[in-house]
């Protein structure tokens, strides 16, 4: 099973920058998939997990939860059907969606999005939060465990 | 790393903030548009060494990366007092065109067409990219993403990394291009041209064969009189990398034109109270005369329509057919229809996509003299490029080490803050009688400003609640709180 792992976010926002810090700590590993970092939601992110059977999302969110709590999520989820105010504004769930809709055979089958919970973005720092921090070391770990439970899977 | 104190910018960074106010009869008497500045990272930059900033500055906006990578690159060759030679100022070029490709592709069929493929008063459920793939057929959806898609590997093989691009350096560009890889990009340039040509395509059967539509593109309800700023080449016509930059006032006349530091000549930013924003205007048609429109208001746009006033002509055949027909069909010159400037868009995008296929082709573009190295010591450099929304500008100064003291960042918004704020007033004047706000009120006034495609939310981005919020509050005659329209 070909499975990618994108992480998303600015690398110098604060909290912002946590789901690319899940990539950087991953290839530091030696995770045994494709990784990719994006810096926003766009439809790169379309282009970058067409083609695989699983992809793997990080991203950092602000949903009024407790800082550094880890949630998972689908497409259909996260998929807000709002008119835009600008092009800056395309979300994960209508990259997704569209991609669905355009590219069913090669979009992945299986599609798990993780999202952090952010502390803090107000501030052009490579410092994130404690509470963000700790939650990045439980995302390392999980998608470690989600990447070998597919390939014993596979 | 430095820490900077960004305020008041919040999660929801990009709030929009429409107030708009009643009179007695229940007319809009006035409105107003807020919004956070881009601030923040001109400090950010102080202390960096400049041959860093354009692989620092492209991740202030994920969406924007290109433009603000090439105008800190421009303004590098400044500082370090060299200029790149023919291959890599090519090389450049094409990387800056294909972005442009990739950008105006994604405002059109994501921000732009939604409206006019749906519907302005359609479901808000319906008027987005998705309901427009949905109405125009998902086999048309695909190739549009797909034909994107290789706009965007363009910009990562010649950028050198993908979605960060690295390869700048001061008097050039680091990746040389092999003939294997020219080939490819000729080949995928081919087929961004077809989504130019399509996409023009689409424009004409959806909005220009439509009356209804023609009576809001061409109508007064969408129309602001100012003047215009752009970049032209050594011919009067249309370029983006680097010319030199026109101005012209409401009525057409030239005001005047300039390069790199000569913009503190004829730019100055007014402060408003009530916002964040600055608002640019032209000092040498006066002081400031407020955010009026009309002859002698020294309020201007730049973006693609402010492009297609002050150009003489584009640089591309194709290109050039459409623009002839689009100055037919308004006939006087300059074009004040904002809704034109989805229109002015389509044609640079069929633009760019033939200057990549130009540029593809030319044998000077493989050759391996791609840089100057730079022999004098570093100072200050100012970077002006034509980025899709507009004029952009970058302003640095460096000590004698090349270390960042100072940075000026100019964007594309801040040069359109007054006239947006002009166009949402109209269309809420319009569309606001006696007190009645209709459900689609909302939506017409979005459309107002749309077309500028506002970098509201250049530094972070939302997972949910639609991206950039948008806060519409109607006040009535005494000042209280009548009714409140959100998007999120």
């Amino acid at each position: 099973m070909k499975t990618v792992v994108v992480g998303i976010g600015n690398p110098y926002l604060q909290d912002d920058r946590a789901g690319v810090v899940v990539i950087e700590r991953l290839e530091e590993e030696g995770i045994g998939c494709q990784t990719e970092m994006v810096l926003t939601v766009g439809f790169e992110v379309m282009d970058k997990i067409k083609g695989y059977d699983q992809a793997i999302i990080v991203d950092a969110c602000m949903l009024g939860r407790e800082p550094g709590e880890i949630l998972e999520v689908n497409v259909d989820d996260i998929f807000t059907t709002h008119a835009l105010v600008n092009s800056h504004a395309v979300t994960l769930g209508t990259t997704l969606k569209t991609g669905s809709i355009c590219f069913p055979d090669e979009m992945p089958a299986n599609i798990r999005i993780l999202l952090i919970e952010v502390k803090d973005i107000k501030e052009f720092t490579q410092q994130m939060s404690p509470e963000v921090e700790a939650a990045v070391d439980i995302v390392v770990e999980k998608i470690k465990t989600m990447v070998a439970e597919q390939a014993v899977a596979g | 790393m430095k820490k900077i104190e960004i305020s008041p910018i919040t999660r929801l960074e990009g709030h929009g903030k429409i107030a708009i106010f009643l009179d007695d009869a229940g007319n809009v008497d006035d409105a107003f548009f807020q919004t956070v500045e881009f601030r923040g990272f001109e400090k950010f930059l102080q202390g960096m060494p400049m041959e860093e900033v354009p692989r620092t500055v492209s991740t202030v906006c994920g969406v924007c990366r290109g433009v603000h990578f090439t105008a800190s690159m421009k303004a590098s060759d400044g500082v370090f007092g060299v200029t790149p030679p023919p291959a890599g100022r090519k090389l450049r070029e094409l990387f800056f065109n294909a972005h442009y490709v990739e950008d105006h592709s994604v405002i059109l069929y994501a921000l732009g067409l939604p409206d006019f493929v749906v519907g302005p008063e359609a479901n808000p459920a319906e008027r987005n990219v998705v309901g427009l793939i949905n109405a125009v057929g998902a086999d048309v959806g695909r190739e549009v993403l797909r034909k994107r898609g290789l706009a965007v590997k363009i910009f990562e093989l010649l950028g050198g990394k993908p979605n960060h691009p690295v390869a700048a350096i001061p008097g050039g560009w680091s990746k040389q291009l092999s003939e294997e890889e020219r080939k490819q990009i000729e080949e995928w340039s081919e087929e961004l041209v077809g989504l130019g040509e399509l996409t023009l395509k689409v424009f004409e059967d959806v909005v220009l064969k439509n009356d209804k539509y023609m009576e809001l593109v061409t109508g007064d309800m969408y129309k602001v009189e100012v003047g215009y700023m752009g970049s032209v080449d050594e011919n009067d016509n249309i370029t983006y990398y680097d010319g030199t930059q026109k101005i012209i006032d409401s009525e057409g006349n030239l005001v005047g034109s300039f390069k790199g530091k000569e913009y503190l000549d004829f730019i100055s930013e007014r402060v408003q109270p009530w916002t964040y924003l600055k608002f640019p205007y032209q000092k040498k048609i006066g002081p400031w005369k407020g955010i009026v429109e009309g002859p002698g208001t020294n309020i201007y746009s730049v973006g693609p329509l402010a492009r297609m006033n002050i150009v003489k002509g584009m640089d591309t055949p194709l290109a050039q057919k459409h623009f002839e027909k689009f100055h037919a069909t308004f006939g006087a010159k300059p074009v004040h229809n904002v809704l034109a400037y989805h229109w002015a868009r389509a044609i640079e995008l069929l633009n760019a996509a033939e200057k990549c296929l130009q540029l593809s082709r030319d044998p000077e573009i493989t050759s391996k003299e791609t840089w100057n190295k730079p022999t004098s010591c570093p100072g200050e450099g100012v970077g002006v490029i034509e980025a899709p929304r507009g004029t952009l500008i970058h302003h640095y100064c460096t000590d004698g080490k090349g270390i960042v003291t100072d940075a000026n960042l100019i964007v594309a918004t801040t040069h359109n803050n007054a006239p947006i704020n002009l166009a949402v007033k109209k269309a809420a004047k319009h569309f606001i009688k006696n007190g009645d706000v209709s459900p689609a009120m909302l939506n017409y006034v979005e459309m107002a400003f749309r077309p500028y495609d506002l970098c509201l939310a250049c530094a972070t981005h939302t997972v949910t609640g639609g991206g950039s919020p948008l806060l519409v509050e109607i006040f009535d005659k005494d000042g209280k709180l009548y009714k409140t329209l959100k998007n999120f």
